[in-house]
């Protein structure tokens, strides 16, 4: 059975850029694959693999400017094909700037029906940068397919799969019929490290890039505003002596003195 | 104004009238569909079976339209309520932190905590609450309508995840541990550092979700809980955003890590490079001749 992985290319939060007034330079900030989206190529893969079918990655370039990005993006869609993917369908258009599950659902429905349209879509729980989870069931929507969410075991059946999905307090088992659009989470399965062979053969799968006129879809509008650091003060005193007694002594000192450790 | 609220649990049921009354909408129709039994503080409880995916798209051309739609930051809300607002074309914000009504904008953290976004307030918007930033209560007794809604996803059971009934959230002091540990048996000892100290142990996420050394309701992060405490001590963790912004309204952040270059020491205000292993016995000796216990 073929199966479908949107994949982010997602902000690096461990590479955050701003400027004096406290911004954010997005347009600076080097984009990466999207945790999580490894585990769903994975389970995808899986799936692939046992059934026979094709697994194609699907993904939109949401943050901007385009140009700044694109290489970025590449790179990420060919680490999505080099970890398992065949074939992957992309739209990258200089009026996408921001990454809004709105907008970002017409337009991966879009690509998916248009190509391929396999019938078990899969997400990562959430996405690194926005981490808002709301892109999987609002595509699912937007498809006319079922959904689930946070899913932590995945197995395929005769027209539905079989999910152990995370509820915060409990676990529930789900029989979800096909079509239909899974979000996984990091703990379903330990993606495997792609092979040189893997990602030299990637390089030559096929990767088709389109805009927005070429699926009909007019411009968009991005409904943010701005970006803000969150800044926390934090000390950042190591402490260091010839003895680890004496360390932990300096330590105990340090939280004495702050009144958060009471003698 | 017209109010619809989801809800899988009666623990939201303060956030969500927090937000309400801060919002100024407390005379606005307030709508529950529920799953749990909401005696108070809405018009109107359409009660149902279960939060499923499809429950708000179902029951949709019942109870009509809304300007606003509200649901906790639950995993089951975030799922029905993006599948409506899917299903409707309606913008979703989640996990707001705060919001101006008179400026129009609300917020949310972006990129793992280290970034705050500002929206566009728009009706008809779909949002879910973060936990815990507002509280409220507003009494009204609703009137209840039992519905009986099949789902297009079928239950097969349920399991209970166990939990210590730990609460890290409130705790004035967590000692959390992280993949520097090497098997369970060694959290031991940050068990007995939280006990001399008089806090908990929290950890982060693969301890909790990956090992399973650990009950969720320990798990600190995005994903997990926020502290709060006056001090947290993070053991051989090495400081992912996902983590540690989840600590930063703590006042004061020790981290104890054998490499000094992990990210925690940016994160932290003293910083102790050293093997656990070795450092950790000796603190905890010290701490308890120090402190006389
Ligand atoms: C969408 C998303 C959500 C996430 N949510 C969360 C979340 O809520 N909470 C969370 O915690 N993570 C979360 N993560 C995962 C997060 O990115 C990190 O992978 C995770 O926090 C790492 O855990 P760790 O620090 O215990 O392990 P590691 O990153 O493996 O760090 C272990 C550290 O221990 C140190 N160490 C090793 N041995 C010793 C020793 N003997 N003595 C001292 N130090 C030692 C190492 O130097 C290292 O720094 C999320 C990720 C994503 C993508």
């Amino acid at each position: 059975m073929d199966v479908g992985v949107i994949v982010k290319a997602a902000l690096d939060v461990n590479v955050l850029r701003s400027d004096p007034s406290g911004r954010i330079s997005i347009e600076s900030i080097p984009l990466v694959i999207s945790e999580y989206d490894r585990n769903a190529i994975y389970e995808g893969a899986k799936i692939c693999e046992s059934t026979g079918g094709k697994l194609y990655i699907y993904s939109v370039l949401t943050w901007g400017p385009m140009e700044r990005k694109l290489k970025d993006f590449e790179n990420v869609i060919r680490e999505a094909l080099a970890l398992g993917g065949e074939e992957a369908f992309t739209v990258v258009d200089k009026s996408i700037n921001s990454s809004e599950p709105m907008y970002t659902s017409e337009i991966l429905a879009k690509l998916i029906s248009k190509y391929g349209s396999p019938k078990l879509i899969l997400a990562g729980e959430a996405s690194t940068d926005m981490t808002s989870s709301t892109l999987a069931p609002y595509l699912a929507a937007k498809l006319g397919y079922n959904v689930a969410t946070f899913v932590k075991e995945l197995k395929l059946g005769d027209g539905y799969v079989e999910v152990l999905r995370d509820a915060d307090e409990r676990l529930e088992r789900l029989s979800v019929s096909l079509p239909a659009v899974v979000s996984v989470t990091g703990e379903i399965n330990t993606p495997r490290l792609p092979t040189l062979i893997q990602i030299r053969r990637a390089f030559r799968k096929p990767l088709h890039k389109f805009t927005l006129a070429d699926l009909g879809l007019s411009p968009i509008m991005s409904r943010y505003e701005d970006y803000k650091v969150v800044t926390v003060k934090r000390k950042n005193v190591i402490i260091e002596d010839e003895s680890l007694e004496g360390v932990a002594d300096k330590l105990i000192e340090h939280l004495i003195q702050e009144g958060v450790v009471k003698r | 104004m017209k109010v619809l609220v989801l809800l899988d649990s009666n623990k939201y049921v303060s956030d969500i009238h927090g937000f309400i009354m801060k919002a100024g909408f407390s005379d606005a129709s307030l709508v529950a569909v529920s799953n749990v039994e909401v005696s108070e503080g809405f018009d109107k409880v359409y009660r149902v079976g279960d939060v499923s995916s499809d429950i708000l798209v179902k029951l949709g051309s019942e109870i009509g339209d809304f300007d606003l739609y509200l649901a906790p930051h639950s995993k089951k809300c975030i799922e029905a309520l993006s599948f409506y607002a899917g299903s409707r074309g309606i913008p979703i914000v989640t996990e707001v932190t705060d919001f101006s009504i008179d400026e129009g904008r609300i917020y949310r953290n972006i990129l793992s905590g280290r970034g705050l976004v500002s929206y566009k307030f728009t009706t008809p918007m779909a949002i879910t609450i973060a936990t815990g930033k507002f509280k409220g209560s507003i009494s009204k007794t609703p009137e209840i309508i039992n519905m009986d809604i099949s789902p297009s996803t079928q239950l097969l059971s349920t399991e209970e995840k166990a939990f210590g009934g730990v609460d890290i959230e409130n705790a004035d002091i967590v000692v959390g541990v992280g993949r520097g540990f090497k098997a369970k048996e060694d959290l031991d000892m940050a068990f007995e550092l939280a006990k001399v100290l008089g806090g908990e142990v929290g950890c982060s996420r693969p301890i909790a979700a990956d090992y399973h050394w650990l009950d969720e309701d320990r798990w600190i992060g995005i994903s997990g809980k926020k502290i709060r405490g006056k001090l947290y001590i993070a053991i051989g963790i090495s400081g992912a955003p996902q983590h540690i912004m989840a600590a930063n309204d703590v006042k004061v952040i020790v981290a104890i890590n054998k490499d000094k270059n992990a990210p925690i020491f940016e994160y932290a205000d003293y910083g102790v490079v050293a093997d656990l292993y070795q450092f950790l016995p000796v603190f905890l000796e010290r701490l308890k001749t120090r402190l006389g216990v």
